[in-house]
């Protein structure tokens, strides 16, 4: 029974982990920019849907709908007026941008929100459901719809939509892309812009579960970036993969091995994969 | 009447960066026909395409089509303006199925549904092999398959000049005969065309008329029989032995 408790808590978490990690994937497949700002968006989320539920008392899963444009649009006018003017220098470079603009996002928030960790409690609480003997509470199941919601929402974007194509058709091949009349910085804008709006959206999902910080930001960028590695860079699937694997690992290390040492054993799995498997469970694709 | 040229270029220059390649490229190419260029490897004419279509800057001279100056148009405004480029090695969103890679054709068009159905049947009615494949990857297509999709894309960005950098390279002879004889039928229909071809006999064979270029520059220019008529162009292109 404890088996099943664990997997099960392994998916609920790795959807979240997926949801995390899907914006860092597709800003850095299809920009080429690892986003350390992805960290301090997820927790700019999180203090959104705070202040939400406590000013207007409303739930989390509503903040997700004032996040998301909120979020894309902070996102687009990051890239339009900031990095795209140096997308095309060498990765380091944008990587030292996007590490400057976390220290000033991130700062910004230990200074108005204080770094004291708060945590955003639902009353009444939503108790949790169990079947079987598998105890799932609630607030975390729907956080964990939400996420899956919120994956396949990208998904169909990207698969379904004129934009959607766009943004794959930057990542598959830039130049050609170019000869389709595609505006590639246009379309850098509305990635990083998607980026930050699922980062945001995750942000507030988190709030339903852990406890908020601008502290935490760092943790959460681990995990994106781990999930990216673990699940393949560049799609869906991967994302979800490297989500679930991520959480199941976490558990497993938590259950046998104890809590303290189980983000090391995910870090651990990380340098594995990157000398064995590097393009990662799924592998490397155009986005899908 | 100059409007007549779908293609004028005087004194045209490009490059790489430092690397100059074109040194003042002269070209006419008349509405509704087709033009070759030919030429040895590094002599300019992918350097060309690749200015002509925008993705690389024209450093000096004048670009010019159907009366309107391109010269410092975007790749953007050139392809709005209905110049289009398949380029070398196809370069097809791998990834993406036929249908999606023929649908990013269009994406500047932004035209309607409706008419986009109409225009991808139209596609599909040239050639009939896209269409049982339109779900399928691109990159699972055999090389003529793919030359098929990356001239349909082409297509579906509503070409007033569809330029297409190498048609038969690395092709069966059978598959360059389909995609010639498509070619003749897309000009049949209207449409200009400008060919690049390493194969001397075909491109002169299918033209109207065709530029010889050599280091940058156009170094002789005539009705394609009339050049493959040419012994001096026979012996440097067509390694026709001389007994």
């Amino acid at each position: 029974m404890q088996a099943v408790q664990i997997l099960i808590n392994a998916l609920v978490l790795g959807c979240l982990y997926a949801c995390i990690a899907i914006g860092f994937s597709l800003v850095w497949g299809v920009l080429n920019v690892i986003n350390l700002i992805h960290g301090s968006f997820i927790v700019l989320g999180a203090y959104l849907a705070f202040g939400l539920y406590h000013a207007l008392l409303l739930s989390p899963w509503y903040a997700v709908v004032i996040a998301a444009p909120l979020f894309f649009v902070f996102g687009y006018l990051l890239q339009r007026l900031l990095l795209n003017r140096v997308i095309t220098a060498p990765v380091l470079v944008t990587l030292t941008l996007t590490f400057g603009l976390d220290l000033i996002l991130n700062n910004a928030m230990i200074y108005f929100f204080t770094a004291d960790y708060r945590k955003l409690i639902l009353s009444p609480p939503l108790g949790s459901v169990s079947l079987f003997h598998v105890v799932v509470p609630v607030d975390r199941l729907i956080a964990t719809v939400s996420a899956l919601a919120l994956t396949g929402l990208l998904y169909l974007l990207l698969r379904r939509s004129r934009i959607g194509r766009a943004i794959v058709a930057v990542r598959l091949d830039r130049d050609a892309a170019v000869l389709m009349g595609v505006d590639v910085k246009q379309v850098y804008a509305i990635a990083f812009g998607l980026g930050a709006a699922l980062a945001g959206c995750a942000g507030v999902l988190m709030a339903l579960i852990f406890p908020i910080s601008p502290l935490t930001s760092s943790a959460y960028l681990g995990k994106a970036f781990v999930v990216c590695v673990l699940g393949g860079l560049g799609s869906v699937s991967g994302a979800l993969a490297g989500g679930v694997l991520l959480a199941l690992v976490e558990g497993i290390g938590a259950t046998f091995v104890g809590p303290s040492l189980a983000t090391t054993l995910s870090f651990v799995l990380l340098i594995v994969f990157l000398i064995a498997r590097p393009q990662g469970l799924v592998g490397r694709k155009g986005f899908e | 009447m100059t409007d007549s040229l779908i293609l004028e270029l005087k004194g045209l220059r490009a490059g790489y960066g430092e690397i100059q390649v074109l040194w003042g490229i002269d070209l006419a190419a008349h509405r509704g026909e087709i033009t070759a260029l030919v030429g040895s490897n590094g002599a300019g004419k992918t350097t060309l395409m690749r200015a002509l279509s925008g993705l690389i800057p024209i450093q000096g001279g004048h670009y010019i089509s159907e009366g309107r100056d391109l010269t410092d148009d975007s790749a953007a405004e050139i392809l709005a303006h209905g110049i289009v480029h398949v380029p070398e090695g196809r370069r097809l969103f791998g990834a993406m199925s036929v249908e999606d890679n023929l649908l990013m054709g269009a994406y500047a068009r932004k035209a309607r549904s409706a008419e986009l159905r109409r225009d991808l049947d139209r596609v599909y009615a040239t050639f009939p092999k896209l269409r049982e494949r339109r779900s399928q990857a691109a990159a699972t297509l055999s090389g003529g398959e793919q030359q098929m999709c990356a001239i349909g894309r082409g297509l579906m960005s509503a070409p007033r000049l569809l330029m297409i950098d190498e048609l038969s390279l690395g092709l069966s002879p059978l598959l360059v005969e389909q995609l010639v004889a498509a070619l003749k039928s897309l000009n049949a229909g209207g449409m200009s065309i400008l060919l690049i071809e390493q194969d001397v006999t075909i491109a002169l064979d299918l033209c109207h008329r065709a530029f010889v270029m050599d280091m940058g520059r156009v170094v002789r220019s005539g009705a394609g029989e009339e050049l493959l008529a040419d012994p001096v162009i026979r012996d440097a292109y067509l390694g026709v032995l001389q007994e």
